[in-house]
């Protein structure tokens, strides 16, 4: 496994068990089951989790761990059990325990068998040894730099500096055999000012795409620019959401495409199959081909992940299939939602989509989203972290939070302009361009900061 | 076990910390889930870790593992040893230091009157698999699904401070929903009351199976209502629903780590300064709140928290005015209190133990005071029953709720159910519209299994309650404005 422990101050060198030991691994414990059907999956992360508020790192968290799980199944009855001990005896433990669960368990009226080998392609790059290898100390000296700009601008900096190494695997009785392994870091910074405040953030797999020293002047230059914010009349507005912001509704979005509520009438995709719900240009993808934001290899049972265009040129073309619904339904099914891609536009910047708005609002992030209407993806949440008015093409004030209801599918039938996209961090990383809308509804505003 | 703790003590204490604790969590948890009347996870994970957290020259390392020998947990020293080196380059001002703890020596067990683990997963997932099946038997349900999570909690705590406590805790957590589609609209509902700490004797109690014909009865009921009619109406709230508000705009508030900036980059800071405790009125007269985190079935009822502090009670509102915040032992000192109230907690072994909202509840209003005599001096407004959509601002003022169940009330009794409710309010204007609160009688306790907080996320369980409240003029919208 790794010898990150061992080493000390700046030296480290962090690497996952090699493939074949882990497979293995998997492979003992699958034979030592006696089950119809059997799956057993590895995973693994090393870590630093850095964290700073008022100006100091106020905690600084390092770590590893292994799980292996295992599942099982006598005919539609399924157990699972996993441990995080990696010795034989363990090991046998959950084998045993699985089946003692699946034993007993009640059918399972939509079993669906493994899936069997998969042809996994030859993907971007996803892990980086160096970023991996990050210290403790490597990243404090990034906190520094953003501490320090704060300072010299008279603010206060909170913020995460996490980095992640992370591997995982997964063997079935049918053949199966998948292995990834991938980096990740995730700097985000908020700067608090007297009255405003703003934020800078980057995810990336390779720490060499990320200058702290820029991130450090953004979040100085978004704080700056947020200070002393009035409010203006709620109410429908035409607005520039920045990539961070078209996250925040996209990723609830994403949670709700589903197929099988679609056709049961619960869901906003609910009779939207191939036809054109959003604007002109709408495109929405799973990508496998891209550098910046490398995919996974494999997702749900150790299903390649494979390219799937969700919604093109504002026509919706497919709606996420689990492995059941997919079986029933006779389709290929889907690995996995993500990472999504929106296209964006290349020739157009963040810059250009303020020229070309008469009166709106810029919207630099959004928060505390949560679900109001199913049938209307009707979602509530505030604005954070800096909205601005925008007047015949140039940001003229800062403005206070304002909460709105709203609906990402009404969001994207009224966009009117697109920049180019940029990778944006989150529970399931994305690639998304600033997207200029019209009509988009305010309640109320607040004059938290 | 406890044994594991020397190695990473004796090596903090020669590294020069003025504190250190070894942590182990050895976990228990089954997770039964059911959808649509199919079976979709039946499974038994024992999740088992410990973190080593130093403190020297002031600034903080922390290293988890799961190396379960004492070379494993050297290792595991030697790396926080190193991770507080790091953070010394961007250095705390004033130094962190922890507020004094007399050590204990305990070890403790939690309710639980029927082991959970004692059952087979089968049995248990069989009974969700029949309230699922019931439910979907009623005309209009699309989906019913019922996830019951039930967790054994065992923490090793031992520090330099001279603590060893073992403490187990266990816990039964429910979440069933229905959702029925009706004229091309569809409404969910789903069970309150939410996680106690118990066994499965809190299942029995919830009873899936019994009460799964009403839950469905209950969406397509809600499918079916009139919108309401947006505008400004007086509000009656039952405690499941009160549970979620105080959750929002009383107990994250009143997190003293909030109120330090420390949380500023994702959850947010607070509109309270520290300066408010004593003089912010928060409410009216008729709104107190207090913490008990010795509460029978609370789930945050730990005995100690992962400072090392015996859990306790105290006020944080009384008739109105702010007069407490929950705080750990290294925040406390920062405000000037000489001990803190007990409220630091850990999600798992791997994460950092952070400020947590504790068992907070509102106080039952005058003895005699019934939900009836609430709604029966409304002209106007609608009753909410049940927990639904939330959302609330960074510093948690401007907030919006839905519920589980509305009914109109006309003339100071309800007349019909609604749906798409929201209100939106300023939070201490809300809890200043508060005229009334039911009595002790009516008093019910919701548990929060799922609060989000800190980075990386942790996810922490609480228990809140009331009694029924009554709330002037608020103002009512249907989700389009």
């Amino acid at each position: 496994m790794t010898d990150s422990h061992a080493a000390t101050s700046d030296v480290r060198r962090v690497r996952p068990r090699d493939p074949d030991s882990v497979h293995q691994l998997l492979q003992d414990a699958l034979d030592a089951s006696k089950a119809d059907e059997a799956q057993a999956a590895w995973s693994w992360e090393s870590g630093t989790a850095t964290r700073f508020g008022d100006n100091a790192i106020t905690q600084n968290m390092g770590g590893e761990q292994e799980t292996v799980t295992v599942e099982v199944a006598f005919g539609s009855r399924k157990g699972s059990a996993s441990t995080n001990r990696m010795d034989a005896a363990a090991l046998a433990e959950i084998v045993a325990r699985a089946e003692a669960v699946a034993r007993a368990a009640p059918e399972d009226a939509e079993h669906v068998p493994l899936p069997g080998p998969q042809a996994y392609g030859v993907r971007p790059q996803r892990w980086f040894d160096a970023t991996a290898d990050l210290s403790p100390q490597a990243i404090a000296e990034d906190v520094a730099h953003v501490v320090a700009g704060a300072r010299d601008a008279g603010l206060i900096a909170s913020g995460l500096f996490d980095v992640r190494a992370r591997a995982a695997a997964r063997l079935n009785s049918r053949g199966l055999r998948a292995w990834d392994a991938a980096t990740r870091v995730d700097y985000s910074t908020t700067l608090r000012g007297a009255n405003g405040s703003g934020k800078a953030a980057a995810t990336q797999s390779d720490r060499r795409r990320i200058d702290p020293v820029a991130l450090s002047h953004e979040a100085v230059t978004n704080a700056g620019l947020a200070q002393n914010p009035e409010p203006v009349e709620p109410g429908e507005w035409t607005v520039i959401f920045e990539p961070l912001a078209v996250r925040g509704l996209l990723g609830m979005m994403a949670w709700t495409m589903s197929a099988r509520d679609a056709e049961e009438g619960s869901s906003a995709w609910t009779d939207t199959l191939g036809r054109k719900m959003f604007a002109e240009g709408v495109d929405l993808r799973l990508r496998v081909d891209d550098d910046v934001l490398p995919a996974p290899t494999f997702g749900a049972d150790g299903i390649a992940v494979e390219p799937t265009t969700w919604v093109q040129n504002g026509v919706v073309q497919h709606l996420y299939h689990d492995r059941f619904w997919a079986s029933e339904k006779d389709v290929r099914p889907d690995a996995a939602r993500g990472p999504l891609f929106m296209a964006g536009d290349e020739d157009q910047e963040l810059s250009d989509l303020i020229a070309g708005c008469e009166r709106g609002l810029l919207v630099k992030n959004l928060w505390y989203i949560r679900f109001v209407d199913p049938r209307t993806l009707t979602l509530t949440g505030m604005t954070r972290d800096g909205v601005f008015l925008v007047e015949n093409g140039r940001i003229t004030r800062p403005v206070q939070n304002l909460r709105w209801n709203e609906s990402p599918m009404v969001f994207l039938a009224n966009l009117e302009a697109r920049s180019r996209a940029v990778r944006v961090g989150g529970w399931s990383d994305m690639k998304l361009p600033a997207v200029r809308s019209r009509g988009f509804t305010f309640s109320s505003v607040t004059e938290s900061i | 076990m406890m044994d594991l703790s020397a190695p990473a003590l004796d090596l903090a204490r020669a590294a020069g910390a003025s504190f250190a604790d070894w942590r182990l969590v050895e976990q228990r948890v089954r997770t039964l889930g059911v959808d649509r009347g199919a079976v979709k996870a039946v499974d038994d994970d024992e999740p088992v870790g410990y973190a080593v957290r130093v403190l020297i020259d002031g600034a903080w390392g922390f290293a988890s593992g799961t190396r379960l020998d004492r070379d494993g947990v050297a290792a595991t020293a030697r790396a926080a040893i190193d991770t507080a080196r790091a953070s010394a380059k961007v250095p705390k001002t004033p130094p962190a230091r922890m507020a004094d703890v007399s050590p204990a020596v305990e070890t403790l067990v939690g309710p639980c009157a029927e082991d959970p683990f004692a059952m087979t997963a089968g049995e248990q997932a069989a009974e969700l698999l029949d309230a699922s099946r019931r439910m979907m038997d009623v005309d209009g349900v699309s989906r019913a699904t019922a996830w019951v999570t039930f967790t054994r909690l065992r923490r090793l705590i031992a520090n330099t401070d001279g603590s060893r406590l073992d403490l187990t805790n266990t816990f039964a957590e429910p979440w069933i929903t229905c959702t029925a589609v009706v004229d091309g609209d569809a409404q969910s509902i789903r069970n309150q009351g939410g996680g106690r700490q118990a066994g499965y004797e809190w299942l029995r109690q919830v009873d899936p199976v019994g009460s799964a014909a009403g839950w469905a009865s209950a969406a397509v009921e809600r499918a079916r209502a009139d919108e309401v009619e947006p505008g400004t109406y007086d509000l009656v709230l039952d405690p499941m629903h009160l549970s979620l508000t105080m959750h929002e705009s009383v107990g994250h508030p009143t997190e003293l780590d909030r109120i330090l900036g420390w949380e500023a980059n994702f959850a947010g800071t607070s509109f309270i300064r520290p300066e408010d405790v004593g003089a912010l009125r928060y409410g009216s007269e008729h709104v107190s709140f207090s913490v008990d985190n010795r509460l029978e079935g609370g789930l945050g009822s730990w005995f100690f928290d992962d400072d090392g502090v015996r859990m306790t009670a105290f006020p944080v509102i009384e008739e109105g005015r702010l007069v407490g915040l929950s705080a750990t032992r290294e925040t406390a000192p920062l405000i000037g209190l000489t001990a803190s109230n007990g409220c630091c907690r850990a999600a798992s072994f791997d994460r950092f133990p952070i400020n947590r909202i504790p068992n907070l509840y509102m106080e039952p209003g005058p003895e005699h005071v019934t939900p009836d005599d609430l709604i029966g001096g409304v002209e106007r407004g609608i009753y909410i029953a049940g927990q639904g959509s939330f959302s609330i601002d960074q510093q948690r003022r401007n907030f919006q709720f839905g519920g589980n169940q509305f009914w109109l009330i006309e003339h100071g009794a309800i007349t019909r159910p609604l749906k798409k409710v929201t209100y939106q309010a300023m939070t201490t204007d809300f809890w200043g519209a508060c005229d009334g609160v039911a009595g002790p009688a009516h008093w019910a306790s919701h548990g929060t299994p799922n609060c989000g907080k800190g980075e990386p996320s942790q996810r922490m369980r609480m228990t809140h309650g009331a009694s029924h409240a009554r709330f002037r003029g608020i103002t009512i919208g249907d989700g389009s404005q």
